[in-house]
């Protein structure tokens, strides 16, 4: 078997076009993931009990593999008449896994932010709700912005899981014509270096967005 | 059938699972700690090449390069098993991001290490195996057991090249018996016990070495 350049190169637009919905489910499952990680976390701080039960809650999502708990919330939600599109189990899938990983990541973030601001906000008479949106996020972002950047990335890379359940994004638009034409290099070629060259540009952005934070922060 | 039975019948892939987990160690730990030091200790061109093959594998949608290695290596007149190229490739996907905390850990040691070790008439190999490696393993521990739990959980893609594994015994039970509530929160199940005693001892490494970066820089 040969590679096949100009067959290598035929395929490429459709494999690029099935690049939109991979994106579109990044975004949406690091959205999501991002939401459901900070009310994790902000849940686990808020008593004794709640410290004990969530911590349980992001172990067992770590201690499982993404590839199952799609599995799992593809096969079994319609057995309890909960019939979702493909895609939107998929974004939930991701973004239940990533929220346990981002919720420590915020607890990271959290626990690095001087104990003097939370003085300052309780002599300022803010309730718990300002304390966290006004003083805790904007300062934790600072502090997360590359480990989290990092699993925005991950996020992506763990899109073609969701071939295994026909969402059409780009691993099974390239699936889909290796099975066609009995050919898997080219197209295995195309999406593997489509999905390399965007993590590699990504990580360079997030390597210099956490250079530029740095340099602010010493201002 | 019970739940007994299933996670019984899960169970009958562990081997498979345990194998492709432990091939997958034997790969990914030589890799990590060979390219962590190469890309610590070089500068240049051999950086550069060294900084490629570590991107190519760690950066790459680890289900990509399983598919891309399972059906295009035949072609070129390889043939590996499945549980070879599952092995190969989920270990190199995590030694590369194992080297990554190879090189971390390496780099945040007190230079006066190296140029203690030189003064002293080490020679360079020297430098690394006695002096540097035997303190930055420690850093490198919570990590390593981390990238352990990575490695487990991502076995469950070789039930995509046909490897009968748990995820892959799963799948054949729910065929034979509708019942997908009890399979796949089996599954689930099956996967925690394994990794969930990993999470807490790198949960606890976290803390240890935590504290004990705290106690040297008090020092």
């Amino acid at each position: 078997m040969t590679f096949d350049l100009a067959f290598a190169l035929s395929i490429v637009p459709p494999i690029a076009r099935a690049l939109t919905t991979t994106l579109a489910v990044t975004l949406l499952s690091c959205v999501f993931a991002a939401l459901l990680g900070f009310g994790l976390e902000i849940t686990r701080r808020s008593s004794k009990p709640m410290r004990y039960a969530m911590r349980f809650v992001i172990d067992f999502i770590r201690s499982t593999p993404v590839l199952v708990q799609l599995y799992f919330l593809y096969y079994v939600l319609p057995v309890y008449g909960i019939k979702l599109p493909a895609l939107v189990v998929g974004v939930a899938a991701l973004s239940l896994y990533y929220c346990g990983y981002l919720a420590e990541v915020f607890k990271a973030g959290i626990d690095g932010i001087p104990k003097g601001q939370f003085e300052a906000a309780k002599a300022l008479g803010l309730n718990r709700t300002k304390t966290v949106l006004l003083v805790i996020a904007p300062q934790m972002l600072r502090n997360i912005a590359a480990p989290m950047g990092n699993y925005f990335i991950s996020i992506f890379k763990s899109t073609p899981y969701l071939a295994v359940i026909a969402v059409p994004e780009s691993f099974g638009s390239a699936l889909d014509i290796a099975s066609d034409t009995f050919r898997y290099g080219e197209p295995m070629a195309v999406v593997g270096a489509l999905f390399l060259a965007i993590a590699v540009t990504l990580s360079f952005l997030i390597r210099k967005f956490e250079a530029h934070l740095a340099l602010s922060a010493q201002r | 059938m019970s739940f007994a039975d299933v996670l019984a019948g899960i169970y009958q892939g562990f081997g498979v699972t345990a194998s492709v987990t432990l091939l997958g160690m034997a790969y990914a730990v030589p890799f990590a700690f060979i390219a962590g030091v190469l890309q610590f200790s070089t500068r240049g061109w051999p950086h550069a090449a060294i900084t490629a093959v570590i991107e190519f594998w760690r950066s790459s949608p680890v289900i990509i390069l399983l598919y891309a290695f399972y059906y295009t290596l035949p072609g070129f007149g390889i043939r590996l098993s499945g549980l070879a190229v599952g092995g190969l490739v989920l270990g190199l996907n995590i030694g590369g991001y194992g080297s990554q905390a190879v090189r971390a850990a390496l780099q945040s040691l007190d230079r006066g290490q190296a140029e203690a070790g030189r003064s002293l008439g080490f020679r360079r190999w020297q430098i690394l195996l006695l002096i540097e490696l035997p303190q930055a393993l420690l850093a490198m521990m919570p990590t390593f057991v981390n990238q352990f739990i990575q490695l487990v959980k991502s076995t469950a893609l070789v039930s995509l090249i046909t490897l009968s594994d748990m995820t892959f015994r799963a799948k054949e039970i729910s065929q034979l018996h509708y019942d997908p509530v009890k399979v796949y929160t089996g599954l689930l199940v099956a996967y925690f016990v394994l990794c969930y005693p990993a999470t807490i001892i790198g949960r606890w490494l976290e803390r240890k070495v935590g504290a004990g970066r705290k106690f040297a820089h008090d020092v």
